[in-house]
């Protein structure tokens, strides 16, 4: 059966939808490593205290959420084989986030949790109402349904929990509209978003992504559906014990099935790199498999937090475990899938027109790569010196690593913005 | 189909940075005896690829620059699937297979 160019049924999204997600991510970033390096101190601390509220939520919205968003925007339509149902709601989805971000991190880096701090979590929550909506009716319209496209959606429904939970939570610093502090729920919060949204997003698009890239025909569908069970499972069995308040030793068996999870995954991609056509691999797809053996990282943590908690003071530990989150795996996978993804969507957008009259430059010659080897290799000295200032709580080396990781996002915003501003060549093409 | 495959030539896979013909997503290039209809019939390494529809207009525009009084349909098919035994003896050499 064949499918004709005018009447695919693959319909790229405007680049005119995507692109300032990935510009709004790349400055939150730098934002992030910004707010890092002025209050090294707070990591010192306890977890609850505004200034690593605001950097936390900065880092999961405004870098995570944001390019994952765009990112998405312009993959979903390809793993459903169909089209964006609507750029009017892409746009409201960045809006609403793009201003209630800040007010929200604002609001946590003063902890005013009142106006302010409502507005911002509602605006964000009427972005990911958007966002949703814009999906379940691509879905709709889509002939194909497939395993990495029911991750994507799924992770959304746990993002639009996290997200009205988050609503909640804030609302109820004020308002005392749950039975107890919100201080409370906050492990509950964390976890809807860490493993419901960004665990089972990135699986599900970089289950497709890295095989992709690697040019490889590995496929095992059944694998994927038995990692999204059991992560999903995983999670609800963390809910039910959350509100059943049973004992921490019962919370292994969520850290069991998300660890083992993790595992077959690792295996997914294993079994793609062996069986890839691409000999060469570049940087990029190298940082985003970091990711993948990255990803079990903040797992070995919790074991460790969930073997002592009983008798040692595990703070350090907790706060080590959300960083190597959001600044460990989450973190490299955007790094990397970043050069995978934006130059091929500005490719689109200044060569398309050109595209098979001439040579073109490749998506990846619209980047430095040299400043993307120094950027990585500034942000793993970042991640391990920043990693163990918190363990030892030293301020000296809280200190060196955020300097490492501000000149990653200062690096890494240099290398987008060089993508955003490329011009065609036109020279080339003037006889055609 | 000299021609076709001169201008084809220059229509890459952007991620790959080979051309389409070299990488073997040109199945069949139908030249209607009956009328000017060009039919040409190819794949994409993967059904999922984002730049699916980039390749497929330029495979369109190329064949327009080279047959400016013809017009050309190109038709994406997914039977077979394209595997690496389809890539040129030259593409193997440029990807060092």
């Amino acid at each position: 059966m064949f499918i004709t160019g005018p009447t695919s049924p693959i319909k790229n999204t405007s680049h005119n939808v995507v692109l300032p997600f990935y510009a709004y991510a790349a400055l939150s970033f730098l934002v992030a490593t910004i707010l890092m390096l002025s209050n090294v101190s707070a990591f010192t601390q306890h977890y609850f205290n505004p200034n690593i509220l605001a950097i936390t939520h900065t880092m999961a919205l405004g870098w995570g959420t944001m390019i994952i968003l765009g990112a998405s925007h312009q993959l979903f339509p390809v793993m459903i084989e169909g089209k964006l149902h609507s750029n009017v709601l892409a746009y409201l989805s960045f809006a609403f986030a793009a201003i209630g971000i800040p007010l929200l991190v604002f609001a946590f880096y003063e902890f005013d949790m009142n106006t302010i701090a409502l507005m911002g979590g509602m605006l964000i929550n009427l972005s990911v109402m958007c966002y949703l909506a814009n999906l379940a009716m691509s879905i709709y319209h889509s002939k194909s349904k497939n395993v990495h496209a029911v991750f994507a959606f799924t992770s959304v429904i746990w993002l639009f929990i996290t997200t009205l939970l988050g609503l909640l939570l804030v609302w109820n610093f004020s308002s005392n509209i749950l039975s107890i502090n919100s201080i409370n729920f906050l492990s509950l919060h964390a976890h809807l978003g860490i493993i419901g949204w960004f665990l089972l997003m990135i699986i599900g698009v970089g289950s497709r992504l890295i095989p992709m890239f690697l040019i490889s025909k590995y496929e095992n569908q059944k694998r994927l559906w038995l990692v999204y069970f059991l992560i999903n499972a995983g999670l609800l069995n963390f809910i039910i014990l959350f509100f059943q308040s049973l004992s921490v030793a019962f919370y292994s068996i969520s850290l069991g099935l998300i660890g083992m999870a993790i595992l077959i995954f690792g295996n997914h991609i294993y079994w793609s790199f062996k069986q890839r056509i691409r000999k060469k691999v570049d940087e990029q797809v190298k940082i985003s498999i970091l990711s993948v053996a990255l990803t079990l990282v903040p797992i070995l943590i919790l074991l460790i937090i969930m073997i002592i908690l009983a008798n040692v003071n595990s703070l350090q530990l907790v706060m080590l475990y959300g960083f190597t989150i959001f600044f460990g795996w989450i973190t490299t996978i955007i790094l990397g899938m970043t050069f995978k993804t934006l130059p091929f969507i500005v490719w689109n957008k200044v060569y398309k027109s050109i595209a098979g009259l001439g040579k073109t430059p490749n998506p990846k010659d619209l980047f430095n790569n040299t400043i993307f080897k120094v950027t990585s290799g500034s942000y793993l000295l970042g991640f391990t010196i920043f990693g163990c200032g918190i363990v030892l709580s030293s301020i000296l080396f809280l200190n060196i690593g955020a300097v490492f990781l501000l000149i990653t996002a200062v690096l890494y915003n240099f290398n987008v913005f060089k993508i955003f501003f490329h011009k065609a060549k036109l020279n080339e093409y003037k006889n055609k | 189909m000299d021609i076709a495959l001169t201008g084809l030539y220059f229509v890459m896979d952007p991620e790959i940075d080979l051309n389409i013909v070299d990488l073997g997503l040109v199945y069949e290039i139908d030249f209607k005896e009956d009328s000017n209809d060009i039919d040409v019939i190819m794949t994409l390494t993967t059904r999922f690829c984002p730049m699916g529809e980039s390749i497929v207009e330029a495979t369109t525009k190329s064949m327009k620059e080279s047959f400016p009084n013809c017009k050309t349909q190109v038709k994406l098919t997914f039977q077979p699937p394209w595997d690496q035994s389809m890539i040129s003896e030259a593409g193997h050499e440029f990807l060092s297979l």
